[in-house]
């Protein structure tokens, strides 16, 4: 077995290997590593991207989460606003309705009570006039007609302030 | 089965003598029919290297990138072994690419007349007892040849003591005393055994699939589902060979040069 060994073989074979591998290691291994090398960077970035939007996304949701309550709150003070202005309004109409009515009614009662005065008056003068006329009718020359008014003027006057 | 073995086992190696040194032609023409292939197939995978967009040819190289990675991880620490994918990457394709060229064909030739035949103006010589019958065989597996696949041991075992001189030099040399300095003749012989065993694992395992396959073909027609069998067999074992030489690579390398805390 010994003596058949082509012993150049393995000189051949060793300086063959070493030439081959060096070929390889510079023309074959050292792109494909750093592609390798680039691909695996590339995977992290695009991790590290897909991190990120995800931490923005749900920052997003975050603030329009605060926005809609923020906008529900709003929404809520506005009609509650709205509801104590009509309230309000609708008082102040009732109340100036009322001040119309009683100062209407006011003025109603001072022109009644007007009226009434200067139908008094009125009454007052033709009943003296009257009285005096069918006085003097009665007591004709008795007594004369200025001590007779002066007379009945009193009487009536009496009668006015009890009635 | 005297013309069995005439046939197909005592092929001869085409050797030569040149200035006193014999050169196994077949040896030398193997050796770069494997590296060019190896080469090639190497180029073609990286020629339009693409990140987002591998071709197919870069999409394999890139998995046997991944399987020596993980190799090297199995049998070292992966970080501190990384400097030795190359080294991985072109012993496994070279020991397969080998391992398989072996297979599929054989070419021989056949002495005719008295006068032996010559290349380059030498003559062909004959090493031991020449058969009756003189034939060459020109093609076969440069790991099917045992001072080749010693070459391929012999130098990953040398750059694992050089580097673990170089990068480890005190666990490096403890570990000849190790646990007992009695045990140096031990380890001497540990360490002389292992290129041994590693060149000679795969010159044994691939020399012998082709010696089945001269046989089988001594066989005639009757062999063909046979040879089916073992040349599928010996796609198994070539490809195995490549993964456990490139292991046992990785494993040494990292025993002598890369020390692992509490190991």
């Amino acid at each position: 077995m010994i003596e058949k060994i082509v012993w150049s073989n393995f000189f051949v074979q060793l300086v063959a290997f070493l030439i081959l591998f060096l070929l390889l290691q510079r023309y074959a291994f050292k792109p494909l590593f750093g592609i390798m090398e680039k691909r695996r960077q590339m995977v992290q970035e695009q991790m590290e991207g897909a991190q990120k939007n995800r931490t923005e996304a749900d920052q997003y949701i975050e603030e329009q989460k605060q926005a809609l309550q923020q906008a529900r709150k709003d929404a809520f003070e506005i009609v509650e606003q709205a509801k104590t202005m009509g309230s309000r309004q609708a008082d102040e109409i009732v109340k100036a309705a009322q001040s119309e009515s009683t100062r209407l009614k006011e003025t109603a009662i001072r022109d009644i009570e007007a009226e009434k005065n200067k139908a008094i008056a009125e009454l007052k003068a033709q009943v003296s006039g009257l009285s005096v006329l069918i006085a003097s009718k009665i007591i004709e020359k008795q007594v004369d007609e200025q001590s007779q008014k002066q007379l009945v003027d009193q009487y009536l006057s009496k009668v006015g302030n009890k009635s | 089965m005297k013309g069995v073995k005439s046939n197909s086992m005592d092929h001869l190696a085409p050797i030569i003598k040149i200035f006193g040194i014999e050169f196994d032609l077949s040896a030398i023409i193997m050796v770069v029919i494997t590296s060019v292939v190896v080469f090639i197939l190497a180029r073609l995978a990286v020629r339009n290297l693409s990140v987002e967009n591998p071709g197919k040819l870069q999409n394999f190289m890139e998995w046997v990138v991944e399987f020596v990675s993980s190799i090297i991880g199995m049998a070292t620490d992966y970080k501190r072994g990384r400097i030795y994918l190359g080294l991985g990457l072109a012993l496994i394709m070279y020991i397969f690419v080998s391992n398989m060229l072996g297979l599929p064909f054989s070419i021989v030739t056949e002495q005719h007349g008295d006068a032996l035949p010559t290349v380059f103006g030498q003559e062909l010589i004959i090493k031991g007892v020449p058969p009756e019958h003189l034939a060459w065989a020109w093609w076969k597996s440069p790991t099917a040849d045992m001072a080749m696949s010693m070459a391929l041991a012999l130098t990953v075992i040398g750059l694992s003591h050089i580097q673990g001189l170089r990068h480890n030099r005190k666990h490096y040399l403890k570990h000849y005393f190790q646990p007992w300095a009695f045990f140096f003749p031990i380890n001497l012989i540990e360490t002389i055994a292992k290129p041994l065993t590693l060149g000679l694992r795969l010159y044994g395992n691939i020399y012998a699939g082709e010696v089945m396959i001269g046989i089988i073909l001594g066989m005639g027609w009757i062999g063909l589902p046979a040879l089916l069998v073992w040349q599928g067999f010996s796609i198994f074992v070539g490809a195995i060979q490549a993964f456990v030489f490139t292991m046992l690579t990785m494993v040494y390398i990292g025993q002598a040069s890369i020390h692992e805390e509490g190991h």
